[in-house]
């Protein structure tokens, strides 16, 4: 069954211009001149009922346009779309019932409240009886482990323990569907796991389908199962994640920093070294080409280490080698 | 039914919100009391001098300024965000109301409560019940007028404020509007040539949340109700059409919130 279908979606935003200064100012005012920005191309996808989609691509990609004008907060320039059989510009309030929203630039819990009191409001939002709000927040707080924090005026809340609020307050209503706008931005690893963590077991235990939308890779990697990454408002790679992890995420950064001096002559074969100081070094590497047991020994073989990150290459990168190597 | 729960359960959370900062709360209604009694004074002075200005009594503004402060006041305290549309739009804080199935425009308005309102209120009740108009019938059409006037005040600025979706940022223009509106609602009618009548009848309706339902409450007279009524409902369906229109062009926006 197919959750969402897009047909050729468009959304065009008209912008004013102005040159610097305060003649352009003065002459702007009698004489504006507008140019349009085409912040989504003739999209089209689909998403199936209970899917994990990761929706990702950089910042002004069309990422969150694409996401609001799914949840009808945007009226589209052209195009259809069908969110679980709604249009949703025209049956907004139809939808909202049956999905959640989370933009993680923009919270939806009352910021001097505690946290349970935005979650009994949102039963009245949904229109849930007080019986089932409460016995749906008591579950809600053991799958997000949030139960102690329940009671804490939420601008006394770390990120990551408002963000696993805000994402427990959109699953509520029992939500066919949920649409994540940038539920990891500003999380440390940690937060990050725990939100990733709660929103696998919400699919695998009450098939609620995910789209994601993210400019994090490592998103991507741990909780979907087929990728769509955008640019510049089109679709520019559209398949299975461990295809895209086969054939594009396969480069690893990583940062060491050693107890003493290392030798001003370290090297390993297979490695690309980005920056190496007295204590520490900086690295890249094809975990296709190059095994990532072997890096890792070598590694902790060269001295005693005090810290080491491994992270995914930005997915500006991802997508400047696939425009590199072709969708392949 | 479901939406007057859903408000109820809004009312709640802004209380609940105040409540957080008592202190501050009970400063800003207090204060709003001593603002309106200071800025009644004047009043008092003149009629000290005048017994009458073109028929209107001491009495007669007393009434008129408890209608037009409870009006504004349960405006500002049950629907606050009535004066911040323009830079809710703009700022793309519409995506909260739009993403929830409640009406979006009612929502956005009654997310925010201005605790001043609550001294508004004490000082409209206290000035009508001082008015010396109190009675079963006299406070039955108050009740009335200050609905109408909630309406009227909250209308007019929902569609200065939505020409936002087409010109960008109004709030200036709002606070001009807003400015006018309060200032000339606090003025008899009578005072004003037939010209400047009409406008505050249309253009600028402070005279349907001021002097019309002063009129109103001393006697009942058909006429005063059936502009005081018409007003309200046209100003209300005309707020409620523009901030529809406007919604299909609403661009959203990418500013990071921090709070609700």
């Amino acid at each position: 069954m197919t959750a969402i279908e897009v047909r050729q979606l468009q959304k065009t935003f008209q912008t004013k211009r102005k040159a610097a200064g305060l003649g352009a100012s003065a002459r702007a005012l009698f004489k504006p001149e507008y140019s349009e920005v085409e912040a989504v191309k003739k999209l089209s996808f689909q998403m199936d009922a209970g899917e994990l989609l990761g929706f990702i691509g950089p910042n002004g990609a069309g990422k969150s346009t694409t996401i609001k004008m799914l949840t009808g907060i945007l009226h589209p320039s052209g195009g259809e779309a069908s969110v679980l059989g709604f249009t949703p510009w025209k049956e907004r309030r139809k939808l909202a019932f049956h999905i959640g929203t989370v933009f993680g630039q923009r919270p939806q819990l009352w910021y001097h409240l505690p946290a349970i009191d935005t979650l009994l409001l949102f039963g009245k939002i949904y229109e849930l009886d007080d019986r089932e709000a409460k016995k749906r927040i008591e579950f809600l707080s053991e799958a997000f482990e949030i139960r102690d924090l329940l009671e804490t005026p939420v601008r006394k809340l770390s990120l990551g323990q408002r963000m696993r609020c805000e994402v427990a307050a959109s699953l509520l209503h029992r939500p066919k569907l949920i649409l994540l706008d940038e539920p990891s931005i500003g999380l440390d690893v940690v937060a990050k796991q725990r939100i990733r963590d709660a929103i696998r077991r919400m699919n695998q235990e009450e098939g609620v389908g995910v789209l994601l939308t993210s400019h994090d890779a490592g998103d991507l990697e741990a909780l979907c199962k087929r990728v769509i990454i955008v640019n510049h408002g089109q679709i520019v790679y559209e398949d299975k994640v461990s295809t895209l992890k086969r054939k594009h995420l396969t480069s690893k950064l990583v940062e060491v920093r050693y107890a003493q001096e290392i030798p001003s002559n370290f090297h390993l074969k297979g490695v690309e070294l980005l920056k190496v100081g007295r204590y520490g070094v900086k690295l890249r590497f094809d975990s296709n080409q190059t095994p990532v047991d072997r890096v890792m020994a070598h590694l902790s073989g060269a001295g005693d280490l005090v810290d080491i990150t491994i992270s995914d290459p930005p997915v500006e990168e991802v997508i400047a080698k696939i425009y590199k190597d072709g969708p392949a | 039914m479901k939406n007057i729960q859903f408000l109820l359960a809004l009312w709640k959370a802004n209380l609940q919100a105040s409540m957080e900062f008592r202190a501050a709360f009970l400063t800003q209604v207090v204060f709003m009391i001593l603002n309106n009694g200071a800025y009644f004074v004047f009043w008092i002075l003149y009629f000290d001098k005048f017994n009458e200005v073109r028929g209107w009594t001491l009495n007669d503004m007393m009434l008129l300024f408890g209608i037009a402060a409870c009006s504004w006041g349960v405006a500002a305290y049950f629907f606050g965000n009535f004066t911040m549309l323009a830079e809710i739009i703009v700022k793309g804080r519409l995506d909260y109301y739009l993403s929830l199935p409640k009406p979006a425009l009612l929502h956005a308005l009654a997310s925010r409560s201005i605790g001043s309102g609550m001294g508004d209120i004490i000082y409209g009740v206290g000035s009508f019940i001082l008015s010396g108009y109190l009675s079963p019938e006299g406070f039955a059409r108050f009740i009335f007028c200050v609905f109408t006037g909630v309406c009227i005040f909250i209308a007019f600025l929902i569609i200065v404020q939505s020409l936002s979706f087409w010109l960008g940022n109004t709030t200036a223009l709002s606070q001009i509007a807003l400015s006018a509106l309060l200032t000339f609602s606090l003025y008899p009618s009578a005072l004003f040539n037939t010209a400047t009548k009409f406008i505050l009848l249309t253009l600028v309706p402070a005279a349907l949340i001021g002097s019309v339902p002063a009129e109103f409450v001393r006697s009942f007279a058909w006429d005063g109700f059936l502009q005081i009524t018409a007003g309200a409902l046209i100003l209300l369906g005309l707020a409620v059409t523009v901030f529809r229109s406007g919604l299909k062009r609403y661009e959203s926006g990418s500013a990071i919130q921090v709070e609700v």
